[in-house]
């Protein structure tokens, strides 16, 4: 079968291939095997697909697209990659298509007073973020800052949404170096051009150093908070007074009508284990908590119980953990080196990662898996770049360079836009990711 | 043999002595051959060997003397005898004529004694028939014949009579018993009457010939009176006519020698055909078992370019042959390579005798010393030192930097839970960082530069020590829950006593003061304050002075703002102080001894010397018994404070100023810092075994820093719980390396 439009060239070897997808229909070709040379790379396959689209598809706008063979990316020329992995050209291969992933737009972005400490876009709605001038600031796109949280006397660590069910409006978690969790509650109707000042409905107190993570169960009833004085504690996040649970409910300025209520809680339980500094947890399932800490381990835990179920040891200080990929089990982490590291823990009888990323340059100061992706990463680190990562291949799928200082938080939201705070006060948003 | 010598000579003179005599008295030969008659063997010794005795004796000794062969020798000696007496006639002139003759040379009154003689030595002296020698006669007992006569027939034997013939032959003849069987000729001789008589008289002991006296009167033949020299008139000794004891015995020694194999006989030495001129001496075993021999240097072998046709590219250019005459004489080359056509056309070498001269002196004037060359692998020398990456994990990369200071940090600490880090500058600021971020949190700002910056051990209360100038100040961070705050806020409080009673010596010394600015406290000095230690417990702290001579080292308590002066006398210029980390010891580095002073029993424990030119720091291991001194020289001690007072190990690493050593708290590292702008991380186990040793292993150099004024890196401090390292740089930049 003969294309036109492919660069031939006669003295290379042919491969007989056949392109399949599980795209829709406007970008699927015939599934009819074709010989072309074996020297093409990503780009060459890549303008094949869009002309054999583009002949069923007059008025189809090209896209660049990425390919797997065996589940695993092509990253070099075809003839290397079959020789690598020694697969055999003999026979009809079958490549797959897919979008590629790669951020196509970088939207303008969202200058902060100081550094970004974190941020959070699990709620497509709008974005949380942390900011080292104590105040987190909610953002429903670039550069629109609807609200600001503020009450916290130090630098905010970290930020997590709260999915409470059955509750609207929308409840926010944040932890603090001044040893306080606060609680904060917003609507997100709200359309002013100034951003609304709120303060927290309930400060979570019991941490007697800076408070360095927070975690909300995927419920939303609890929140869990790891800090320095190498603890996990658990608190409840409802706002009632009736509940019989909390031990010490105190009305602070009830009677001062401008202000609102604030609660004072206590920790439900407290998870003791780690000896450093707790730096990162996950509660991804109703039951289990993840925790990675600088004592160089991850720790799994029961929630209920409070005992530490299993723990998974590395050799370097861990400043980031997340949880998902292939049935939501496996284990990401990054720390005080340049590698991101995946556990399975389902693997028994072994503790060595199952993947390592060592493409950054310095330390890893977050990590978190896309929701839906079975394969999808994004880190980021102190080298000031973001990296896009997939399972099937080593090397990152894309790097995103708009930081000009230490990167510290990353995150997806509306899972096709990679969020990023870092020590130059901003918050980047590279959105057109095209991950499913 | 040399026994044979000996006689010989003896002889000789004795000959030449004889001689001598005759020369000078002929007249005795004459008187000898008329006493010829008297004393038959005088007539033999006079003209062959003996002067005094009978020959007999002397030819016996001499042959014996000789390998082997008795009897040919003797026959020889006999035959010399017989034809050097041949002047007297009395040579056997008719060999033919057997013993008959004899018989009648024997009758013969004046020449009887000869026959006589012989007949003594042996029987084969008569004349012989046959001529086939002193061979076994069983050789011809098959043949016809019994021998060869002197023409050369065969002489045939006889027939042999049968018993009963002799018998009967015996029978008959009645001289038949005077009869002898002569086997050697084979024939029957009938002894005479006067063999007879001799043979009875040689029977009965007495002298054969009956006209022989025994007792003849002495003639002293020499005349003693006019002799020149004087001859000993002594007897022959005893010896001379004993075998030698000795000399059998040696003998045995050589046959025994000869049977063991010890004395070869066969082989002759190989000695060396040819020398090899140019092989090397040293290695050949000959000369190398003499000790002291050292061969000569060999002169150079001649090249290619020595050659009489060497290639071209040997033969310098003439522009070349110019530079050379521009050269120092001895920098020229002595030989300057050319082309011949041939061998003939060579000329003579002029250097020739020059060139020889000047080996010879190099030969003699040249002192060779043989030089004892250690045949020793270098690698073998070395300890064996475990693996860098056994000993994992230590800092080896840097990740983070903590950027913001305009001049040289020259301080640094790390909270204890290693969350936060303070550094002080050259620029008069103090700041507090985020560890984990690089975040600076806090500058406090004083108008001179800070010395020394030390947090608080405790990590309840986060405050840190700040040493500026004269001045100590103890600073809230601000860090931590409320509660501790609170503590902190009481800690820092400080009322100035209403009273200035007791103002008299301690004020002058450092007085305490409430400092609103920097919301701390601030302890005046009266000089300049070095360095500020904590105690572990948090609540005492030292500073030094070193310009304060006898109240250089104080030690303040922050709980009861109250300042006391060290119970001991101090020597030497105090560099800085210590706090043991478990016992009540402190340490004090002067510039060149560290002293451990028990603060309790208040006494001087140990002294330790460093041999170094200036201490410039002092860090103590945590488990509390071995201290490492980084001095000015770049010279690093490890002390092991109950082995010796001498340093155990000495790193020598750093060409530049050490300028700070530290320990870590939980891993076996301890690192250094230099004005090299490197630091050196080492890995420094100390084993709870008495037995074993500190076990050192240098790990790493950690590099980045930049230098500037000529100051490299200012400080180091391992970070309390990971193997990390924080260096301080005069670069104004602080560097966290990570594993």
């Amino acid at each position: 079968m003969d294309i036109d439009g492919v660069n031939e060239e006669e003295n290379s070897r042919r491969v007989q291939v056949r392109f399949v997808t599980k795209l829709k229909p406007p970008m699927t070709v015939p599934p009819l095997p074709i010989a072309i040379p074996s020297n093409l790379t990503r780009l060459g396959l890549s303008t094949l697909v869009n002309n054999l689209i583009q002949n069923g598809n007059p008025d189809w706008n090209t896209q660049p697209f990425d390919f797997l063979i065996d589940g695993e990316l092509v990253r070099m020329s075809l003839d290397k990659f079959l020789l690598a992995k020694s697969i055999s050209a003999e026979k009809i291969l079958e490549i797959e298509y897919i979008k590629a992933v790669a951020p196509r737009k970088e939207e303008e972005p969202s200058l902060h007073d100081d550094w970004v400490s974190s941020v959070d876009g699990s709620d497509p709605r709008f974005i949380v973020t942390g900011c080292y001038d104590s105040l987190a600031r909610v953002w429903k796109a670039a550069g629109e800052c609807t609200h600001i949280l503020e009450g916290h006397s130090d630098v905010i660590a970290s930020v997590g949404v709260i999915n409470r069910k059955g509750v609207e409006g929308i409840t926010v978690a944040t932890a603090s170096k001044d040893c306080t969790l606060r609680l904060w509650k917003f609507d997100t109707e709200d359309s002013i051009n100034d951003p609304i000042r709120i303060r927290a409905f309930k400060i979570l107190r019991g941490h007697t150093k800076s408070v360095q993570c927070v975690a909300a169960q995927n419920t939303g009833d609890m929140v869990c908070s790891g800090s320095w004085d190498s603890m996990i504690k658990l608190w409840q996040t409802n706002d009632s007074q009736s509940d019989g649970d909390l031990v010490s409910i105190k009305k602070r300025k009830g009677n001062d009508q401008a202000d609102e209520s604030q609660l004072e809680g206590e920790a439900v339980s407290t998870l003791v284990g780690h000896t450093q500094c707790v730096s990162s947890v996950v509660w991804p399932q109703q039951e289990t908590i993840y925790s990675a800490s600088w004592d160089h381990s991850i720790r799994l835990w029961d929630a209920e119980t409070g005992k530490n179920s299993s723990d998974i040891f590395c050799t370097k200080v861990l400043n980031c953990l997340d949880v998902g990929g292939e049935s939501s089990a496996l284990i990401a982490a990054g720390g005080s080196d340049p590698i991101l590291r995946i556990w399975d823990p389902r693997k028994p009888g072994t503790s060595a990662p199952v993947f390592q990323f060592s493409s950054h340059a310095s330390w890893i100061s977050a990590c978190k898996w896309h929701d839906k992706s079975w394969f999808h990463l994004v880190s980021s680190s102190y080298d000031g770049k973001v990296m896009l990562w997939d399972l099937r291949t080593a090397w990152p799928l894309a790097v995103i360079e708009s930081h000009k200082d230490k990167v510290l938080c990353a995150d997806w939201w509306k899972g096709d836009s990679v969020i990023s705070g870092g020590a130059d006060s901003k918050l980047c948003i590279s959105s057109g990711i095209s991950v499913l | 043999m040399k026994i044979k010598e000996e006689k010989k000579k003896r002889q000789s003179v004795r000959n030449s002595k004889s001689e001598e005599v005759q020369e000078e008295q002929p007249s005795i030969t004459e008187q000898n051959k008329l006493k010829q008659k008297q004393l038959p063997s005088h007539s033999d010794s006079d003209s062959d060997s003996d002067p005094d005795y009978g020959s007999p004796y002397v030819s016996d000794s001499e042959d014996f003397s000789e390998d082997g062969d008795f009897d040919g020798s003797l026959s020889d000696s006999e035959a010399g005898e017989s034809e050097s007496s041949g002047d007297e006639g009395v040579v056997n002139s008719d060999v033919d004529d057997g013993l008959h003759n004899d018989q009648e040379n024997q009758s013969n009154s004046s020449e009887s004694h000869q026959g006589v003689e012989e007949s003594d030595s042996s029987e084969d002296e008569v004349a012989p028939r046959n001529t086939v020698g002193d061979v076994p006669l069983v050789w011809y007992k098959d043949e016809e014949h019994i021998g060869y006569d002197l023409d050369g027939k065969k002489i045939k034997k006889r027939t042999r009579k049968d018993k009963v013939e002799s018998f009967l032959e015996s029978a008959d003849d009645a001289k038949n018993w005077l009869k002898v069987y002569d086997e050697y000729n084979d024939e029957e001789v009938e002894v005479t009457k006067k063999e007879l008589k001799l043979i009875t008289r040689l029977l009965k002991g007495k002298a054969p010939h009956s006209d022989f006296d025994p007792y003849a009167p002495y003639v002293d033949w020499f005349k003693w009176d006019d002799a020149k020299h004087p001859l000993s008139n002594a007897p022959e000794p005893k010896r001379r006519f004993i075998p030698s004891k000795w000399e059998s015995k040696k003998v045995v020694k050589l046959v025994r020698a000869i049977r063991m194999g010890l004395i070869k006989r066969d082989k002759p030495k190989e000695e060396q055909q040819f020398y090899h001129l140019w092989g090397d001496d040293s290695s050949s075993t000959e000369k190398a078992n003499h000790l002291s021999f050292i061969p000569a240097p060999k002169s150079k072998l001649p090249g290619h370019e020595e050659s009489y046709n060497p290639s071209l590219e040997y033969i310098p250019t003439q522009e070349e042959i110019n530079s050379y005459q521009l050269m120092f004489e001895e920098d020229r080359p002595k030989f300057i390579p050319r082309r011949y056509t041939s061998l003939r056309s060579i000329p003579a070498y002029d250097n020739a005798v020059k060139d020889v001269f000047e080996r010879c002196l190099d030969l003699y004037l040249c002192p060779r010393v043989r030089k004892k060359r250690i045949n020793i692998d270098p690698e073998s020398l070395k300890p064996k030192l475990p693996s860098r990456r056994d000993l994992k994990p230590y800092p080896v990369t840097c990740y983070l930097e903590y950027k913001g200071h305009t001049d040289a940090v020259v301080s640094i600490s790390i909270e204890a839970s290693g969350q936060w880090l303070a550094s002080g500058s050259l620029d008069g600021t103090v700041r507090i960082w985020e560890v984990e971020t690089g975040r600076c949190l806090r500058v406090w700002e004083f108008e001179e530069a800070v010395k020394f910056v030390a947090w608080n051990p405790l990590r309840e209360i986060p405050i840190v020590a700040v040493s500026v100038g004269q001045e100590v100040f103890i600073l809230n961070t601000g860090l931590g829950d409320e509660e501790e705050q609170k503590k902190i806020k009481e800690l820092l409080h400080y009322e100035t006593p209403v009273a200035p009673d007791d103002s008299g010596d301690k004020v002058s010394v450092a007085s305490w003061h409430q400092d609103d600015k920097h919301e701390g406290i601030r302890l005046r000095h009266f000089k300049t304050v070095s360095s500020v230690e904590w105690h572990r417990k948090g609540d005492y702290f030292s500073t030094v002075m070193p310009a304060g001579e006898s109240r250089a080292v104080l030690i303040h308590q922050l709980s009861k703002k109250h300042t006391q002066r060290i119970p001991f006398k101090l020597r030497g210029l105090p560099v800085s102080s210590l706090f043991h980390p478990t016992k009540k010891i402190f340490f004090i580095s002067t510039k060149k001894n560290v002293r451990a002073y028990d603060l309790q029993k208040q006494k001087l424990i140990k002294k330790l010397e460093t041999g170094l030119r200036e201490v410039s720091s002092i860090s103590v291991h945590p488990g509390g018994d071995n201290i490492i001194v980084g001095s000015r020289e770049g010279k690093l001690c490890w002390f092991d404070m109950d082995l010796s007072s001498k340093p155990y190990r000495i790193l020598k690493c750093h060409p530049k100023d050490i300028t700070n050593v530290a320990f870590h708290r939980s891993y076996p590292l301890f690192a250094s810092c230099s004005d090299d702008c490197t630091a050196y991380v080492f890995h420094g186990m100390v084993y709870s075994d008495l037995n074993q040793n500190p076990l050192i292993v240098p790990l790493e150099i950690l590099r980045g820093h930049t230098s500037s004024n000529g100051r490299g890196v200012m400080d180091c401090k391992f970070h309390p719980r990971q193997p990390w390292l924080f260096t301080a740089g005069a670069d104004s930049v602080i560097k966290l390396y990570c594993h």
